[in-house]
C-alpha cells in the first residue's frame, strides 16, 4: 500500500510540476513575477487535485496492491 | 468449487456529506478482501455490504472506511457478566466474543463484572454475543436497551445539526458585517456604516475567524481526503474559500504584489462563501433528519412493557422478556405488545398504524392481533405467536430500512455523474484559468469590469487575479452538492409514506419500476374477488334430483382444498346432504377433479376435463352457456362416463375492485385479468369490473407465460396476486405486488407488499411511487439543472458583452439555493396523500347485487 502511494505521488507530483514549469516557460515574456509564479502555483494545485485520484487507482491496479484485511 | 455464501449487512457510516463521499466509501469497502458489493445511502448514512463472512471482517471494513476520513458508527452494549472468577475468564470471553465477525472491540472488566462490546448489529446481533458468553458458562444480562442505541443515533444527528447551526450563526453574522464593511463606500451606506469598518485590516480580523472557525472543516476534510488520493466536495469549497481569502490577505498586507491592489480584497467573498456553504450543509443535515422520521415513528410504536399472565397472576415485564406461547393481558386503551392470537375476551382494535385501515377491527377468540396496534374497548387475553424481530412491526421496520439502503437505478447514474463531476470541475477550473490568463483578459478586459450585483470595480485587477477569480467562481458554482441528497431523501420520504398506508416497497428499484408501470395484471380469484364462492345453481339431466347431483359433486370435492371445492361441500351441507368420503381423489389442475365412490368414477370439472374424458355435453351445453353468461362458473358433473348435471358456483367481487380498475385506467394503465375460467365467463366478469383485457383459461403453471407475453409487447407489467400461490408470476413480473399479506411479511414474494386486502392500495402504491420518483426527478433537476445553467455564467460567458462576472459569494448563494430547493421539495412529500386515499372511504359502498356474482376458477 505504501509503495503504491509513493509511486503514485512521484507520478502526479512530477506531472504537476511539469505543467507548472510549462506555464512558467510560456509566460517568460510580458508577465510579472507574481503573475507567473501565482499562475504556476494555481496550475500546480489544480493539476495535483485532478491527477491524484486518477493516478493512484491506475498505479494500484498495475501493482495489484489490493488492501488486505 | 462450492459457491461461497455471501452475507448482507448494513453498517452506519458518519461524516459523509455529498455524493462523492458515497463513491469514496463504496470504493473503500469494495477494496476490502471478501467484500463483494457495497452500496452507500447518503441520506440514511448507511452502507449495505455483501461480503464473504469467511474472509471479510468488520474490523477490516471499519479500518478501510476510517482510513479515508469517515467513521463507521458502531453500537456498543454494556453487559453484566456473572460467574467470572479470574483473569482467564476475562481472556476467554474477550477471545470468544472478539472472534465473532461483527465485533470490533470487547473489553471485559473482572472487578465490575461487566463487558463492553462495540459491534455492528447487522453482522452480529447482540443475542449472538450473549449466547456466546452463555455457552462459555457465564451468566449475562444486557445493561443497555435497544431504544438507547436508537436515541444515540438521533442524538448524533442532532449534534450535527446543532454544530452546523452554530457555524452558520457565526459565519452569517460575521459575514454580514464583513459585507457591510466592504461595501461601506457605496450607495447610501457611508451615512449609516462607519468608515473604519472598511479598513482592510479590520476586515481581515473579522474574516479570519470565519475561515479558520466554521470554514476549517472543509480544509481538514479535504486534506484528509487528499492524503489518500480522494477528492470530494470539501476540496471545491476549500480551494474556493482558500483562494479568495489568500488573495484578500495578500492585497491587504502586500498591495503592490500584483494581485489587484487594496481595492481587490475579497474578504466578503471568503466570508459569505463560507456562510452559504454552511447554510447548504445545515439544510442537508435537517433533510437527513426529517426524511428518516418515518422509521422513527414506526419504532416509537413499539410498546415497552407487556402484562404477562403467569400462574394466574398478571405481571408487568419489559416487552423483550415476552416469549412465544406466553399469555398476555391487554386492557382498554393499551397497545398490544407483540403479535398473537386472542385466547379469550372480545374487543375492537385500531390497526391503522400498521395496516393503514382507519376503522377499528373487531377481535374475538381465535383472531390474530398485531403487536403495536391499539386496543380500544374491551379487555382480552392473547397468546404470543411472534416476538422480537419476528413481529409484524419489526418486519415492517426492517423492510422499510432495507428499502432505504438500496439505490434506485436513477440514483446510481446520478452518483456516478456526481463522482466524476468533481474531477471535471477542477479540470474546467484549470481550463478557465488558462483561457482567461492567455486569451480572455487581453481580448475583453476593461477597467469598468464589475462583479454582478455589486458596485465593485475590478479596474486594478491584473491578469492573474482576474483569471483566478473566474477560476474560483467556476469551482464554487459547479459544485453538485445537492445531488447526493436528491434521490435518497425522496426515496426515504416515499417509502415512509407508503408504510403509513400499509404499502411496503422492498427497495428503491421496486419503487422506481412501480412508477414506470404500463400494465397491471390481476389474478381473479381472491384478488379481484373475495375468493369465497358459493353454490348458486344446480342443473340436472335424466330426471335426477338436484340434491343427488350436488351430493356427487360434494363427494368428489370433499378432499379438495380449492375454494371452489369448499364452496360445493359447504353448499351440500347447507342443504342437509350427507357428504361421504371418496375412495380416491385426483385434482387435475385447471380442469377439475376425478374421484371414485362406491365403485363409480365421478368427474367434476370444466369442458376441457369432460372432453379429455370423452363425456358428451350435448344436453348441458346451452345451460352452461346461460350460467356463464351470468358470470357464474359452471362445473359439469359426470359419473361413469355419463353427464349428470351442472353445479354453478359464483364468487363475489370485492367492494373496491371496480373503483381500483377505473382509477388505474384513469392513470393511463392497461388492466388485465388472469383466470382459469373459460373466455366467455372471464369476459363476463371483466365487463362487470371494467377490465379491458382478459387472459382466460390459464393453467396455474402458465401464469408466468402470460406475464411474459405482455412483457414481450414492451410493457412494464405488474402482477397483483397472492404472495404465496402466485409467487412464480409475481417473480416474473417487472413488479410483483403481493396483496393482503397480513402480518407475515417476510414470507412474501414480490417487490411491493400490501398488508391489507384492498385493491385500492394497488392504486395508492402506484401513486406513492409515481409521486416519489417525480420528486426524485424534480430534485435532480434542482441539483444538476442549476449547475448546467450556472457553469457558463461562472465561466464568464456574459463578460465580453456586459463586463460583469459572477462573484464567488454569489456562486455560493446560488449553490445554497439549489440545496434549499431540494430540501423544501423533499419536505413537501410529508404532506402527500395518494389521490385514491383522499376522503374516499365514505364513497365506496358494496356493488349492486347484479354485479356481485362471479365465477371461480381453479
Amino acid at each position: 500500500m505504501k509503495r503504491v502511494g509513493f509511486i503514485s505521488a512521484i507520478i502526479y507530483t512530477g506531472i504537476s510540476v511539469l505543467a507548472a514549469g510549462l506555464f512558467l516557460v510560456a509566460t517568460m515574456n510580458g508577465y510579472s513575477l507574481v503573475e507567473r509564479f501565482g499562475g504556476a502555483g494555481w496550475i500546480f494545485l489544480l493539476a495535483m487535485i485532478i491527477l491524484m485520484p486518477i493516478v493512484t487507482p491506475l498505479v494500484k491496479k498495475r501493482l495489484g496492491g489490493d488492501r488486505q484485511p | 468449487m462450492a459457491e461461497k455464501e455471501l452475507k448482507k449487512a448494513s453498517i452506519s457510516v458518519s461524516g459523509m456529506t455529498c455524493a462523492s463521499c458515497v463513491a469514496n466509501v463504496e470504493q473503500a469497502l469494495k477494496g476490502v478482501h471478501g467484500v463483494e458489493k457495497a452500496v452507500v445511502n447518503l441520506a440514511t448514512g448507511k452502507a449495505a455490504v455483501e461480503y464473504d463472512p469467511a474472509r471479510a471482517r468488520l474490523t477490516a471494513m471499519k479500518k478501510a472506511v476510517d482510513e479515508i476520513g469517515y467513521e463507521v458508527v458502531l453500537q456498543s452494549a454494556d453487559l453484566q457478566v456473572t460467574g467470572m472468577t479470574c483473569a482467564s475468564c476475562v481472556a476467554n470471553i474477550e477471545k470468544a466474543v472478539g472472534d465473532l465477525p461483527g465485533v470490533h472491540k470487547v473489553v471485559v472488566n473482572l472487578s465490575a463484572g461487566s463487558a463492553r462490546v462495540e459491534y455492528a448489529p447487522d453482522i452480529t446481533a447482540l443475542t449472538e454475543i450473549k449466547k456466546t458468553i452463555l455457552e462459555l458458562g457465564y451468566g449475562v444480562v444486557e445493561r443497555v436497551e435497544g431504544q438507547q442505541a436508537l436515541d444515540r443515533e438521533r442524538q448524533a444527528r442532532q449534534r450535527e445539526i446543532r454544530r452546523q447551526l452554530i457555524n452558520l450563526i457565526i459565519s452569517a453574522t460575521l459575514g454580514m458585517v464583513v459585507m457591510l464593511g466592504t461595501f461601506q463606500p457605496y450607495w447610501f451606506l457611508p451615512s449609516i456604516i462607519p468608515a473604519w469598518l472598511n479598513n482592510k485590516v479590520i476586515l481581515f480580523f473579522l474574516t479570519t475567524p470565519i475561515v479558520l472557525g466554521p470554514g476549517r472543516q472543509f480544509f481538514i476534510n479535504s486534506w484528509n481526503g487528499l492524503k489518500r488520493g480522494i477528492t470530494d466536495m470539501n476540496l471545491l469549497y476549500a480551494t474556493g474559500i482558500g483562494a479568495a481569502y489568500l488573495i484578500a490577505v495578500i492585497n491587504t498586507f502586500w498591495p503592490e504584489a500584483g494581485f489587484g491592489g487594496r481595492e481587490a480584497t475579497f474578504y466578503e467573498a471568503a466570508a459569505l462563501l463560507t456562510a452559504f456553504i454552511i447554510l447548504g450543509r445545515y439544510l442537508e443535515a435537517i433533510t437527513r433528519g426529517r426524511t428518516s422520521e418515518a422509521i422513527r415513528r414506526l419504532i416509537k410504536l413499539q410498546p415497552k412493557r407487556a402484562r404477562v399472565v403467569r400462574e394466574g397472576q398478571e405481571m408487568e415485564v419489559p416487552v423483550e422478556w415476552v416469549e412465544i406461547g406466553d399469555v398476555l393481558a391487554v386492557r382498554p386503551g393499551e397497545a398490544i405488545p407483540v403479535d398473537g392470537v386472542v385466547a379469550e375476551g372480545y374487543s375492537s382494535v385500531d390497526q391503522s398504524m400498521i395496516t393503514g385501515e382507519s376503522i377499528p377491527v373487531e377481535k374475538k377468540a381465535g383472531d390474530e392481533v398485531i403487536g403495536a396496534t391499539m386496543n380500544k374497548t374491551g379487555a382480552f387475553k392473547f397468546r404470543a405467536t411472534r416476538v422480537g424481530k419476528e413481529t409484524a412491526l419489526a418486519q415492517i421496520i426492517k423492510l422499510v430500512e432495507d428499502a432505504q439502503t438500496t439505490k434506485a437505478p436513477i440514483q446510481r447514474i446520478a452518483d456516478r455523474v456526481a463522482g466524476q463531476f468533481i474531477l471535471g470541475v477542477h479540470a474546467l477550473a484549470l481550463v478557465t484559468f488558462l483561457f482567461w490568463f492567455f486569451i480572455g483578459f487581453a481580448q475583453w478586459f476593461t477597467p469598468e469590469s464589475r462583479l454582478i450585483l455589486t458596485p465593485y470595480l475590478l479596474s486594478e485587477m491584473g491578469v492573474f487575479g482576474f483569471a483566478l477569480l473566474i477560476s474560483v467562481t467556476v469551482l464554487v458554482i459547479s459544485c453538485p452538492c445537492a445531488v447526493g441528497l436528491a434521490t435518497p431523501s425522496a426515496i426515504m420520504a416515499g417509502s415512509g409514506k407508503g408504510a403509513e398506508y400499509g404499502i411496503l416497497f422492498k427497495g428503491a428499484d421496486a419503487m422506481e419500476m412501480t412508477s414506470k408501470l404500463q400494465a397491471v395484471i390481476f389474478d381473479k380469484t381472491g384478488t379481484l374477488t373475495k375468493g369465497q364462492p358459493s353454490v348458486t345453481d344446480v342443473v340436472t339431466l335424466d330426471k335426477l334430483a338436484e340434491s343427488e347431483v350436488l351430493r356427487l359433486a360434494a363427494v368428489a370435492e370433499k378432499n379438495s382444498e380449492h375454494p371452489l371445492g369448499e364452496a360445493i361441500v359447504r353448499g351440500a351441507r347447507e342443504r342437509g346432504l350427507e357428504v361421504a368420503d371418496a375412495e380416491s381423489f385426483n385434482a387435475v389442475p385447471g380442469q377439475g377433479v376425478q374421484a371414485s365412490h362406491n365403485g363409480h368414477a365421478i368427474l367434476l370439472g370444466n369442458r376441457k376435463l369432460m372432453a379429455e374424458q370423452q363425456v358428451s355435453l350435448d344436453g348441458l351445453a346451452p345451460e352452461a352457456e346461460r350460467l356463464e353468461s351470468e358470470g357464474k362458473t359452471a362445473m359439469f358433473v359426470a359419473a361413469d362416463g355419463r353427464p349428470f348435471g351442472i353445479v354453478a358456483v359464483a364468487d363475489t367481487l370485492k367492494e373496491t375492485s371496480a373503483l381500483a380498475v377505473s382509477e388505474l385506467h384513469r392513470m393511463g394503465l392497461q388492466v388485465a385479468m388472469l383466470t382459469g375460467d373459460n373466455r366467455r365467463t372471464a369476459e363476463a366478469i371483466a365487463r362487470q369490473v371494467g377490465i379491458d383485457r382478459v387472459l382466460a383459461e390459464v393453467l396455474p403453471e402458465d401464469k408466468t407465460n402470460e406475464v411474459k407475453k405482455l412483457q414481450a409487447e414492451g410493457l412494464k407489467v405488474a402482477m397483483v396476486g397472492d404472495g404465496i400461490n402466485d409467487a412464480p408470476a409475481l417473480a416474473q413480473a417487472d413488479v410483483g405486488i403481493a396483496i393482503g399479506s397480513g402480518t407475515d411479511i417476510a414470507k412474501e414474494t414480490g417487490q411491493v407488499i400490501l398488508i391489507k386486502d384492498d385493491l385500492l392500495d394497488v392504486v395508492a402504491g402506484l401513486q406513492v411511487a409515481r409521486a416519489t420518483i417525480r420528486k426524485v426527478k424534480e430534485n435532480l433537476f434542482w441539483a444538476f439543472g442549476y449547475n448546467t445553467l450556472a457553469i457558463p455564467l461562472g465561466f464568464g460567458i456574459i463578460y465580453p458583452f456586459t463586463a460583469q462576472v459572477v462573484s464567488p459569494e454569489l456562486a455560493a448563494l446560488l449553490m445554497a439555493t439549489s440545496s434549499l430547493s431540494v430540501t423544501l421539495n423533499t419536505l413537501r412529500m410529508r404532506g402527500f396523500v395518494p389521490t385514491i386515499r383522499r376522503g374516499q372511504r365514505g364513497q365506496i359502498g358494496p356493488l349492486p347485487a347484479g354485479q356481485a356474482a362471479l365465477p371461480v376458477s381453479r
